[in-house]
């Protein structure tokens, strides 16, 4: 009987309706509403001066002429870049420092950051004093090591002339040889104590559990952290090498005020190329050439970042 | 042959009657001419002759104005400068408080929208605002800022006339950077030209006569050297950073010195079309530049990244024999002196009372050259103005009550001179170079003064290629003739209207 009445129960129920786009676009349109003005806002802002740098990388912008009286000349902005072995060189120093600037700070970030997890005395006040590189003003950090590195009057210099460590100034920013390096170890210094707040928040998440299981089944430190630990930290490390990437491609602040890509050319990075030939040359067909071909460099960078940030969202979609 | 004579007798006597008719229309013209132009002798320029003429002649800003604009005309002008700023002596503040108060007076229905803005904003400010058509009708811009935007059609032709001056008015010099292909775009406002400042006691201490400057740049090679033997600090304050203005500024004299030069900027005639950045006396100059800084090691290790504003630590310190420098240094080091405390105050007090100025270094065949600094004031077309109208004789009552001997030597008080050459005469000039310690000097370096190449890109060889070509040489990254060879090879480029990245 029950049987029975339970069929007629199910034969009752209708087919799910499927749902079209023009519906489901509908059923959101408040969604839609309430991200209108930050969408609206953003093409203003962001999406006018994308299509026009895109508009003026096909156009020769000579000194001489006004911008409105632009000539168009193709392709030619982008094969006067991709040609120029100067593009080469600076291309090759902006991938030695986002590459070297990204894996040390991440490091020392970890390194920061394990070894704040642990309780002990003055934990907070160290937590505190190791924030302090991210707090402080790019601006006013570059000028200070600026001066630290000076190759005359340097503080660094001073201080190891004084331990009799070198018998004269070194010369660290006006080199060529070693301008970039020192300026990559002022960017490290900056940025390694956001690593070490995001890890320091992904370490959060590591269930204390499976670390007193793994000690408990004779795991030593190490294996404790490279099979318990560093497996849960690998979204949080994803997205942070991700962002100091993509922070590290746009760099211009510590570069520019410390040595204005010189001396020669050696601390020259993509941001600071493009910058010189806007606004030192004026040449703004070839600058916005060069910007998009960097535009295009960090959406690709913006692909992963999204696909590492929303990597466990379909597979929670689907539970 | 009778016609023909016939004809020629016909055409020169047309020829004379033109003659005749010009001269009387410039004679009509030049009733709304203020006419003081010849009264200083450019030819006896020394700071003898620059201290003898001061204050010998009185003007009326108001009354001679009023002869090209009446004084109760009705109008209105608007105007952006970099006038006076927080860090600026109080006696900047004042004369400009002054002038638009007298302004004012001279003109009471002439309303001004004024904006003053920063050194480094103006340019930028103004190219966005030309976009948007919401310029000022005025504007006074750096020597060499309006080459760009006579060059791209954006300012209306201005000459002296105009505004009842007369060429004479001005230096030659000044007036050749406002003209752009045989058309002047603008009038000086004011104008200077640096000097060699130098340390006595450092040049004492190191064996040099104390009271004499180098007298040439291969003498500043030597100097240089024996200061950094005999005391171990550097002896010349070389500047050689990328994309800064102090860098042109203090090797194009050098340059010019030696026979050289950036295009023929230094040339009686300058066409700005010949390359000189890798002749042989350009070449001559950055070997010197290479001696002192790879080779003797005598110049601040710190020279590729310094601007000039970093030689002024070490120097009110005592540690820099020499530097190329503006005017207004002396009471930059008076005022870093003045907030010195302890032990430094008593060593800055002493480098103050060593400080001495003199003319910057001949090349070897005499040849003296310096930077011709200074501001034009520009009028920009209608089009390109807020609300798209120019008040011509609201904007002519301005600049000729700016440039005006009186004016034009107040508002120059503190780092620069007279655009008008009749300032030198007044009464202000007289109290200026009684008041300012070395300003004889630097005023005497004006017919000595050259500007910088009159055309758009000039900008680009001055600030990026000539900067580049020195750090190539001295970083060692190449040869003397390679990086000029290399300057050469671009400045060519972008003279011809390409250029690499």
């Amino acid at each position: 009987m029950s049987t029975v009445q339970g069929q007629a129960i199910f034969r009752d129920v209708p087919e799910p309706k499927r749902v079209g786009l023009r519906q489901k676009v509908w059923n959101s349109r408040f969604d839609y509403l309430y991200v209108a003005p930050a969408i609206i806002v953003m093409l203003i802002v962001i999406g006018y001066p994308i299509y026009y740098t895109i508009e003026l990388s096909f156009f020769n912008t000579p000194a001489s002429l006004a911008l409105s009286a632009k000539q168009f000349n193709g392709l030619d902005n982008y094969v006067t870049i991709l040609t120029s072995p100067i593009f080469w060189k600076v291309t090759w120093q902006t991938v030695v420092w986002t590459v070297v600037s990204t894996f040390f700070a991440f490091m020392i970030g970890l390194g920061a950051a394990l070894a704040l997890h642990r309780e002990f005395v003055g934990r907070g006040f160290l937590r505190a004093i190791l924030l302090i590189p991210w707090v402080v003003s790019a601006v006013a950090a570059s000028y200070v090591w600026k001066w630290l590195y000076h190759s005359d009057f340097g503080a660094i210099s001073a201080m190891l002339t004084q331990v009799g460590l070198v018998d004269k100034p070194i010369n660290f920013i006006d080199n060529t040889s070693t301008s970039l390096y020192a300026l990559i170890v002022v960017n490290v210094w900056k940025e390694f104590s956001f690593a070490m707040i995001m890890l320091m928040a992904g370490l959060q998440t590591v269930p204390d559990t499976l670390l007193r299981a793994a000690q408990v089944d004779g795991a030593n430190p190490w294996q404790r952290f490279w099979h318990v630990t560093f497996p849960h930290l690998r979204g949080v490390s994803m997205v942070t090498l991700l962002l100091l990437a993509v922070q590290n491609f746009n760099s211009f602040i510590i570069p520019w005020i410390m040595t204005g890509g010189g001396p020669a050319g050696s601390s020259d990075i993509w941001i600071t190329h493009i910058y010189q030939l806007a606004f030192g040359r004026q040449r703004w067909g070839v600058a916005s050439a060069y910007a998009v071909i960097l535009f295009i460099v960090m959406m690709v960078l913006g692909y992963f970042y999204v696909r590492a940030l929303t990597k466990g969202d379909d597979a929670r979609a689907a539970t | 042959m009778h016609t023909s004579r016939h004809r020629e007798k016909r055409a020169r006597r047309l020829l004379g009657l033109s003659v005749a008719a010009l001269s009387a229309a410039s004679m009509v013209a030049s009733t709304a001419t203020v006419t003081y132009a010849q009264s200083v002798d450019l030819s006896k320029w020394s700071p003898e002759y620059v201290k003898s003429i001061a204050g010998t002649k009185q003007f009326d800003a108001a009354k001679d104005c009023g002869a090209v604009v009446p004084n109760d005309y009705t109008g209105s002008v608007s105007y952006w400068y970099t006038g006076p700023f927080e860090a600026d002596p109080a006696i900047a503040h004042e004369q400009d408080k002054a002038f638009w108060e007298a302004f004012k007076v001279a003109y009471p229905n002439i309303t001004t929208d004024v904006q003053s803005i920063t050194y480094n904003e103006l340019l930028d400010k103004f190219r966005t605002s030309l976009l948007g058509n919401s310029a000022p009708a005025v504007i006074r811009l750096q020597i060499l800022g309006g080459v760009e935007f006579a060059a791209k059609g954006y300012l209306q032709p201005l000459k002296p006339e105009d505004v009842g001056y007369t060429a004479a008015d001005f230096w030659p010099g000044a007036l050749k950077s406002v003209t752009y292909e045989g058309v002047s775009y603008g009038l000086p406002t004011n104008n200077e030209t640096m000097a060699m400042i130098w340390n006595a006691k450092v040049f004492k201490d190191a064996g040099l006569d104390p009271e004499n400057p180098p007298a040439t740049w291969d003498d500043v090679v030597t100097y240089s050297k024996t200061i950094n033997e005999k005391l171990g600090i550097p002896g010349y304050g070389l500047v050689a950073k990328q994309n800064a203005g102090n860098t042109p500024f203090r090797f194009m004299p050098q340059m010019w010195a030696y026979g050289g030069g950036a295009l023929d900027e230094a040339s009686a005639e300058p066409g700005y079309k010949d390359v000189w950045i890798n002749n042989a006396g350009s070449k001559a100059a950055l070997q010197a530049a290479y001696q002192m800084y790879a080779v003797d090691k005598s110049v601040p290790t710190s020279a590729l990244t310094n601007t000039q504003g970093e030689n002024q630590a070490p120097f009110i310190a005592g540690k820099l024999g020499m530097m190329i420098a503006h005017p207004a240094e002396y009471a930059k080091m008076t005022d870093l002196a003045s907030k010195a405390t302890g032990a430094d105050k008593a060593a800055a007090d002493e480098v103050v009372a060593n400080m001495r100025y003199g003319l910057i270094p001949a090349g070897p065949d005499g040849k003296r050259a310096v930077v011709f600094g200074g501001s034009n004031i520009h009028v920009v077309k209608p089009e390109f103005v807020q609300g798209g109208k120019v008040d011509e004789q609201a904007v002519k009552a301005l600049i000729c009550f700016w440039d005006s001997p009186e004016w034009s030597t107040k508002l120059a008080w503190v780092g620069s001179n007279p655009g008008n050459i009749n300032g030198f005469l007044t009464d202000a000039m007289k109290e200026r170079l009684d008041t300012i310690k070395f300003l004889d000097v630097t005023t005497s370096m004006l017919p000595n003064g050259i500007p910088f190449p009159v055309i758009p890109q000039a900008p680009e060889i001055m600030n990026i290629i000539v900067p580049d070509m020195l750090q190539n040489a001295l970083t060692g990254n190449m040869t003397v003739d390679q990086a000029a060879d290399d300057a050469a090879t671009k400045v060519q480029a972008i003279v011809d209207g390409g250029g690499g990245i």
